[in-house]
């Protein structure tokens, strides 16, 4: 069955594999094929949304390896829907606004690639019902942001930025994938919704329940992994809006909005997941308050918000996923449109910081309005779409008494107003003059409509939407039925205390010698108690790590290649040995002598491998190593094995070529160097290994009960088409066995590519041993 | 298996391993192709006694050698001549730069572990 | 090993070359069914290119070859990929096999399998290797002393 939603995914995909193919120049023609995809989703989310809504989900099943339960189940339900919408259209704005961003010399066409493709992945989690289908995805967003982040990758701070962002969240990811085999042992399904439905008990469930935890918390930057994100800001600025709006971020927030209905009544759900998002909402809005890069305060923001949302489904009642749901939804678009904002300004006046930016409000009225518009909206001010989001979230708190969750929630939402102030008057207001820093501002020119149109619009759905909140809360509801939004609540508690927090965040603002002093005193404190600090854990982390790999190698690896061959011959010998003494040590009847024939070849063979070891001439060893390579061809064919001989018989031709172009370069006699094994040890390990060969596979012939798998193969060759059964093997039945085959003789070809390409500019040096050789 | 096979395929291993304990690269190169012939056979001897050749149609599938070991067989024998092409190139290489065929113990291995040893004498 | 044309190893290869060429395709083809298939087909060709190599050298190899010997090696490695992922996309699981039946009239029927498809992306990456070696490896030989 063809499924729109899966097809739209991979156009992404396809849209990001062409547009790398693409000549640099054509940047008109770039961001058309990056729209294209974007545009797709938008459709296809709009014309499935009526269906969608009435909770009619489309869905599809698209095996991949469906023996181990890995599939790309599609399931497009209201979430899934919300997602594909707001990563569609987002990722349209923010792809016409890098447009006019990026500078002519930029490489645009990788960037919109990279962005497109990070796009795909996002919408993919949105969209697939299986754990391990959501994980591929989770994955390439990992690795697609990577490179987002890194994306000025000549810059060492990027770099490490992108570093410390793929260690995160790939450890997490991969704390996550153990979860869901857990998931998948316990729940005996992979198919989330099937999961949810019928949700399993018990340790293995906690257990891979915290480990899930792991990786939605890296994900979304939750406490203590929280510290990635703001250094992500190392990426451009349209990457950042979409990494801290519409994805990224938001997939770990997907994921327990998701699992939320099956396992919040789970012992470990709220404590854990309330604790840490509590927690995170308030560093993030804490820290938010000191930056002065108006990008590092919107950073500390979203990390903030996504601690809001990550309390909210903590609590885990349908009317919290609700409001969480809601909360996502205004995020995403008041963050966004600031970061957009930030763009036009460091776009046009070459800086960020606060302490530099006056004067810009009156200059750039249009531009201080969209930021007041989507500052406000963070800030939960009537009638924005941030405050019907809030109020249904203080609603809910109250209702449902959950004091602690609501003060804390309060406290770090007066803490958001201020730092949505800090951020307006920041960038926008007029500061008095003083001798350190010289201002920057009036003299700033107006941005082209590709840097403020985008935002404007956002800006713009986030007054729509908040007059209007019916529209965002059918598709809210049908994801998480519950609560309602709306644009009055009329005069009770909860507006009574979204104006309590409004007024008591204005009030922090209007004091900031008072808060400066109480910053210092935190930090003095804290720094006392020697609370490590997240960036330093990590810094210590890494260090340790590279510490440990250094010993670790010191100790294993000592530089000769005869202790590691020995190593491994060891353990070769070993490890069957004591497996086949521990199973008993039985001895197996001794198998036929061989016919005639054989024990020909076997002699004739015998005798040339160990005249390849008398041998002084590189020319004769190879041709005596031919020689047993085409014996053994017979013995082939005495087994029925035509397809083998010929093989064999090919590649001894070819191989005997090739030796002999090498060893036209080479001395023709084997020089006799010095070995730190003896010549009498190595005769020793040799007989051992030989012996042991032997009887293991004697051994190991005689033991073997189970019947051959080829049986099958052989009665089912016919209907796949084949009478050579080795040749239907290979490409049919254990076609997947040949793939991973051919791609290592495929590397090969690359590698001796690179080896001997670059021969051909050191002639010079390959003059050398020719002289040298001349005269030994 | 016959006993023959396991022998044939034990000496190949001997002779192998004897090479491959040296340092000169192109014997080195030469004792795993010997060692990839014993593997082949083991292999095939894995798939019980000599068959038929497993084409449906051409014999009585009962007689059949098993198709299996011979498939794997098949890619082991070019991986192999993948392999010695790409080990030769090495050799090339190797002598191109230094004019040497031996494989010296690895520098920096030697330097990690000396490294560890100033640390913690 | 100095390269040395011979009148009588280039009048060989002339002839034996296409030759080997046709059987090592027609081996690919009728691999399914007789002894044959990607690799076996994939080495002949590879010994038509030594012979290539022989009469004339690593420069003559790369005149014959139509694509550069890693071009070859990527659109093998492409063709086996895809033809893997197209179950995938067409409804089935992956790498699972597909046939396209082909009336030609008077030639007979013959079925393009998707099996076979997946075996010419062996073929070709085979002889990708084959010619890395002898482009490669070979033509330094040309340059020695």
């Amino acid at each position: 069955m063809t499924s729109w939603p899966f097809l739209v995914v991979a156009a992404h995909f396809v849209g990001a594999a062409v547009l790398l193919a693409m000549p640099r120049r054509s940047r008109r023609a770039a961001v058309v094929v990056a729209l294209a995809p974007m545009a797709a989703a938008v459709v296809m989310a709009a014309l499935a949304a009526g269906a969608v809504i009435d909770g009619d989900p489309v869905t599809a099943d698209i095996s991949w390896l469906p023996a181990l339960g890995v599939s790309l189940d599609v399931r497009f339900d209201a979430l899934a829907l919300i997602f594909t919408f707001a990563i569609a259209a987002i990722g349209m704005a923010i792809i016409t606004y890098a447009a006019g961003y990026f500078a002519p010399e930029a490489d645009l066409r990788r960037f919109l690639a990279l962005l497109v493709g990070f796009a795909g992945a996002m919408m993919g989690i949105a969209i697939t019902d299986n754990l391990f289908g959501l994980f591929v995805f989770w994955e390439l967003t990992t690795v697609t942001s990577y490179l987002l982040v890194g994306f000025q990758d000549e810059k060492g701070s990027a770099r490490a930025a992108a570093l410390h962002a793929i260690l995160t969240t790939s450890l997490g990811g991969l704390a996550m994938l153990g979860g869901f085999v857990l998931l998948f042992q316990a729940a005996g399904t992979a198919t989330l919704s099937e999961i949810v439905a019928s949700p399993p008990s018990g340790t293995t469930t906690t257990v891979a329940l915290v480990l899930i935890f792991l990786g939605a918390f890296t994900k979304s930057a939750q406490a203590p992994f929280h510290f990635w994100l703001p250094g992500a800001m190392a990426a451009p600025t349209p990457a950042s809006a979409y990494l801290h709006s519409a994805t990224m971020v938001k997939a770990g927030v997907l994921l327990l909005l998701r699992l939320a209905p099956g396992f919040a009544a789970t012992g470990v759900w709220t404590p854990v997941v309330l604790t840490v998002g509590l927690a995170t909402m308030m560093i993030g809005a804490w820290r938010a308050l000191r930056q002065t890069d108006l990008k590092l305060i919107l950073a500390y923001g979203t990390v903030s918000q996504l601690g809001f949302m990550t309390a909210l489904v903590g609590l885990g009642s349908p009317v919290m996923l609700h409001a969480a749901l809601a909360v996502l939804v205004a995020h995403a678009l008041f963050k966004s449109t600031l970061f957009l904002v930030v763009g036009a300004i460091d776009h046009q006046a070459g800086t960020r910081d606060i302490r530099v930016l006056s004067g810009l409000g009156r200059r750039l009225p249009w531009l201080a309005l969209i930021a007041v518009l989507a500052a406000a909206s963070m800030a939960g001010v009537a009638p924005l779409l941030g405050f019907a989001t809030k109020e249904a979230a203080v609603a809910a708190l109250l209702d449902e008494h959950a004091w602690i969750a609501l003060a804390v929630i309060s406290v770090a939402s007066a803490l958001t107003a201020t730092y949505a102030l800090r951020f307006v008057f920041g960038a926008f207001g007029t500061k008095p003059p003083s001798g350190e820093v010289d201002h920057v501002g009036p003299e700033v020119a107006a941005p082209g409509p590709t840097l403020w149109g985008p935002p404007a619009l956002l800006g713009a759905a986030g007054l729509v939407f908040g007059i209007v909140p019916g529209a965002v809360d059918a598709v809210v509801s049908a994801a998480a039925p519950g609560g309602k939004l709306v644009l009055w609540p009329g005069w009770n508690l909860a507006l009574g205390v979204s104006i309590a927090i409004i007024a008591a965040g204005v009030a922090i603002y209007a004091a900031p010698a008072a808060l400066a002093h109480l910053q210092h005193r935190v930090a003095a404190r804290l720094a006392a108690l020697h609370v490590p600090s997240a960036e330093g854990s990590y810094r210590w982390l890494i260090d340790m790590l590279n510490r440990v790999a250094d010993r670790v190698t010191g100790i294993t690896q000592n530089g000769s290649l005869p202790v590691y061959i020995g190593v491994i011959l060891i353990t070769t010998l070993t490890v069957p040995a004591a497996a086949w003494i521990g199973a008993g040590g039985a001895l197996p009847q001794l198998p036929p002598l061989g016919s005639a024939a054989e024990i020909a070849l076997g002699v004739f063979v015998a005798v040339v491998a160990i005249a390849v070891l008398r041998a002084k001439r590189r020319l004769a060893a190879v041709i005596l190593l031919g020689g047993v390579g085409y014996s053994i061809a017979g013995v082939f064919v005495l087994f029925g094995a035509p397809d083998l001989a010929l093989t064999l018989l090919l590649v001894e031709t070819v191989t005997v070529a090739v030796f002999a172009f090498v060893l036209g370069r080479l001395p023709r006699r084997f020089e006799e160097q010095p070995w730190r094994l003896g010549r009498a040890m190595r005769a020793g390990v040799a007989l051992v290994v030989g012996g042991f060969v032997t009887a293991a596979a004697l051994v190991t012939n005689g033991i073997r009960t189970a019947p051959p798998v080829a049986d099958v193969y052989v009665e089912l060759a016919p209907d796949a088409g084949g009478r050579n059964v080795v040749n239907v093997i290979l490409t049919d039945f254990r076609a997947l066995d040949t793939l991973g085959e051919i791609t290592v003789i495929a590397a090969a070809a690359v590698g001796i590519g690179a080896l001997v390409m670059r021969t051909r500019t050191q002639r010079r040096t390959d003059d050398v041993p020719d002289t040298a050789r001349e005269a030994a | 298996m016959s006993i023959t096979l396991a022998v044939t395929a034990g000496i190949l291993f001997a002779a192998g391993t004897y090479l491959v304990l040296q340092r000169l690269l192109t014997r080195i190169v030469v004792g795993l192709g010997l060692m990839a012939h014993g593997a082949n056979l083991i292999l095939l001897g894995a798939g019980g006694e000599p068959g038929a050749p497993p084409i449906v149609g051409t014999a009585d599938p009962a007689t059949f050698g098993d198709p299996l070991p011979q498939a794997l067989v098949l890619t082991a024998i070019v991986i192999t001549f993948g392999v010695t092409a790409f080990l030769l190139a090495l050799a090339y290489r190797s002598w191109a730069l230094t004019a040497e065929d031996t494989v010296e113990d690895d520098i920096e291995d030697r330097r990690i572990a000396e490294l560890r040893r100033r640390e913690h004498p | 090993m100095r390269f040395r044309p011979s009148l009588l190893l280039d009048v060989g290869a002339r002839s034996m070359v296409p030759t080997l060429v046709l059987v090592s395709l027609y081996v690919l083809v009728v691999g399914h069914d007789e002894p044959g298939g990607g690799f076996i087909g994939g080495l002949l060709a590879g010994v038509a290119l030594l012979v290539v190599f022989l009469a004339g050298g690593a420069a003559q190899v790369s005149r014959v070859l139509p694509i550069d010997p890693l071009t070859m090696v990527g659109a093998g490695m492409s063709v086996a990929v895809a033809t893997s992922v197209a179950g995938m996309v067409l409804g089935a699981g992956l790498l699972d096999a597909g046939k396209l039946e082909l009336d030609l009239a008077w030639i007979g029927k013959i079925s393009v399998g998707s099996t076979l498809v997946f075996d010419a992306g062996v073929y070709l990456v085979v002889v990708g290797l084959v010619a890395m070696v002898l482009t490669r490896l070979g033509a330094r030989e040309e340059t020695a002393p």
